[in-house]
């Protein structure tokens, strides 16, 4: 009897089981349960989480060619491309010579999209963007400017009501590539904050609490009357957040955008061409928008598997060329044809 | 010794208070299940739909899609744990029942008992140096290996106090019969046991499948289908996490009713668990 009841329950739960893998398969015939041939496997960034997984869809759609893209950081991107899991990496920092030196194959890295942070405030009843100086900016983030009504903020405001409220900095808590650029664009603006901070994924911060992702960042700053944070631009617009208009190095004030992000790729070609990772911040150009940043994709340039190789640089060579309208749509900023070329060389150096 | 009016009054005031008291914290301990029920269904039910259990995940961004990869594959790597951790759950459980006063049998209780007890990032950590990096692929096969690292010693250890539960005149009476140990063993001891045994097993089985940290770094995630071993593969755990930290409206629905569906599973493993011991315990009597 027991024994008779057990069986029936195992059964039960196979039958389960195959049920539900048979019923996923004779649904409608785009979702059958099939794997493509070639299965492509990337993971870092979680900036390009959303622009990657549109391209695979679409991608998909096209070729049959499976790209399956995991959003772990781009620390970890690096570090699971390293150790050599994963088919390509993808970074918002580019990997420097000094990480270079634990590889142990070699291998090949270039932009395929860039992306502009906006610095994002809770402002109570404040809905106009603020004009930020870089160096107001860097003390805000230093902590030695404490309150909304600080006289160097209201200077910049002229007309602007701003209420004596403390300032609240929100800041990563996770090692990530947008600590990175934003520091990097800190470090580059102020000596100050160069010497006692300085760039990284992750930095000890003077002042500030943590959110974890750009999605933690944005929500503490939603709920927090005087919080100011970075994030990417389009967590801030999905977000409704206020942004600011930040002075560029030409000193005019631009606001994050499609083109004022575009205008500062645009100005790093020069850079680019000395070295690839070159960054995007404080550029000049009097539409430049200053805390710009790429995100690098890694790959090998020796691959085992030559067939997924050849496939995966079919990928980004649609990438880097159909790819990119995909990229604006979304909130990016598309490649300036200079570096869309740059980046088709150094993919050509796959073999 | 007669008590004073008083005195009788504040012992039924204490006795009161205490039942109420017991009473509530009896409560609070199934509130949380109920309110954990309730908000699921809840926020869940809406977006649990066919499209959900049968499509592929849209991109970020896009309305619609479901899980159906990831359901399959919860299943997929928790029926692969099952069938590595079975065999030697079992084998290792009946070893320490039967053998269990050598100084070896006490040294491998103690370490089921570590590895019980160790967390299960850290399991998910160790089989990703172990497997993921030498295959040089995150696998289905991988997280498999991590989940069973989790129900072994569950296993194990149910497998030994329900073996040893069984009286030994049934052993004596097989043996007396002219059975062999073995045999007495496949036929006798572990029929017995079995009760017990399943219920070991589904509990073991529920706490896995609701396991996000060890999948995290050994099956990574799919957007698309998988059934092969040696590939990335999704499951529920890591997609809700993925979903609900996800700044989308459409994935925050999404990862509710992929939590509605978990705690479904659990909740079904849990009540088999329950009706399996009862039978057991209706054959004892």
């Amino acid at each position: 009897m027991r024994q008779r009841g057990v069986i029936v329950m195992l059964s039960a739960l196979a039958a389960m089981a195959v049920l539900i893998i048979v019923g996923c398969a004779s649904k409608k015939g785009t979702t059958t349960v099939s794997t493509a041939k070639v299965q492509i496997t990337g993971a870092g960034s979680t900036f390009v989480y959303p622009l990657m997984s549109r391209w695979s869809s679409e991608y998909a759609k096209l070729t049959g060619v499976q790209v399956n893209y995991q959003s772990i950081g781009s620390g970890g991107g690096i570090q699971q491309f390293k150790e050599g899991t994963i088919d390509f990496g993808a970074s918002d920092v580019a990997v420097s010579d000094e990480e270079e030196k634990s590889f142990t194959r070699p291998f090949v890295q270039f932009p395929v999209v860039a992306g502009t942070e906006a610095i994002v405030y809770n402002l109570p009843g404040i809905t106009q963007h603020l004009n930020l100086t870089p160096a107001v900016l860097a003390d805000i983030f230093l902590g030695k400017i404490k309150k909304w009504n600080d006289p160097r903020i209201a200077q910049l405001n002229p007309g602007v009501q701003l209420p004596n409220l403390d300032i609240v900095v929100v800041h990563r808590s996770d090692g990530s590539g947008t600590t990175y650029i934003f520091t990097d664009y800190l470090s580059t603006v102020s000596k100050e904050w160069e010497q006692k901070v300085g760039r990284g994924k992750s930095v000890s911060w003077p002042v500030g609490v943590g959110g974890k992702g750009n999605e933690g960042v944005t929500g503490q700053v939603k709920q927090l009357p005087g919080a100011i944070g970075y994030v990417e631009l389009s967590y801030a617009m999905q977000n409704n957040l206020t942004f600011a208009a930040i002075q560029n190095a030409a000193g005019k004030f631009v606001l994050p955008d499609k083109d004022t992000g575009e205008e500062a790729t645009r100005a790093a070609v020069a850079r680019l061409k000395q070295d690839i990772r070159s960054s995007a911040v404080n550029m000049p150009g009097e539409k430049s928008y200053p805390i710009t940043g790429f995100v690098y994709v890694m790959l090998d340039k020796q691959p085992k598997d030559a067939a997924k190789a050849a496939e995966m640089k079919k990928f980004f060579e649609w990438a880097l060329k159909e790819g990119q309208q995909m990229a604006s749509e979304l909130g990016y900023v598309p490649l300036a044809e200079e570096v869309v070329q740059m980046s088709l060389q150094k993919l050509a150096e796959v073999s | 010794m007669r008590l004073s009016r008083a005195h009788e009054l504040w012992r039924r005031f204490l006795n009161m208070a205490s039942l109420a008291l017991t009473g509530i914290c009896a409560i609070v301990v199934m509130a949380p299940v109920f309110v954990i029920l309730a908000y699921l269904v809840v926020n869940g039910i809406r977006s649990l739909n066919i499209e959900f259990l049968t499509s592929l995940p849209k991109s970020p961004g896009e309305t619609g899609g479901g899980m159906a990869n990831a359901i399959v594959g919860s299943f997929y790597m928790v029926g692969l744990a099952l069938m590595l951790s079975l065999p030697v759950g079992v084998g290792a459980g009946v070893y320490l029942a039967e053998f269990g006063r050598t100084r070896y049998a006490h040294v491998v209780r103690f370490m089921a008992d570590v590895l019980n007890g160790v967390p299960s990032i850290v399991i998910g950590v160790s089989v990703w140096a172990l497997l993921v990096v030498p295959m040089r692929s995150f696998s289905a096969l991988a997280g498999g290996v991590a989940l069973s690292f989790i129900m072994i010693p569950m296993i194990a250890r149910t497998t030994e106090e329900m073996v040893r539960a069984v009286p030994n005149v049934l052993r004596e009476a097989s043996l007396g019969l002219g059975a062999t140990y073995a045999r007495t063993m496949w036929s006798v001891v572990l029929p017995a046991a079995r009760g017990g045994i399943v219920t070991g097993v589904m509990l073991a089985l529920a706490r896995v499948f609701g396991e996000a940290a060890p999948l995290l770094f050994t099956a990574l995630g799919n957007r698309f289908w998988n059934l092969y071993l040696d590939r990335p593969m999704a499951n529920l755990p890591t997609q809700i996490y993925e979903y609900a930290k996800s700044p989308y409206e459409d994935w925050h629905r999404q990862a509710w009713a992929a939590a509605l569906v978990l705690i479904i599973v659990v909740l079904v493993l849990n009540i088999i668990a329950r009706v399996s011991t009862r039978e057991r315990y209706r054959a004892l009597r």
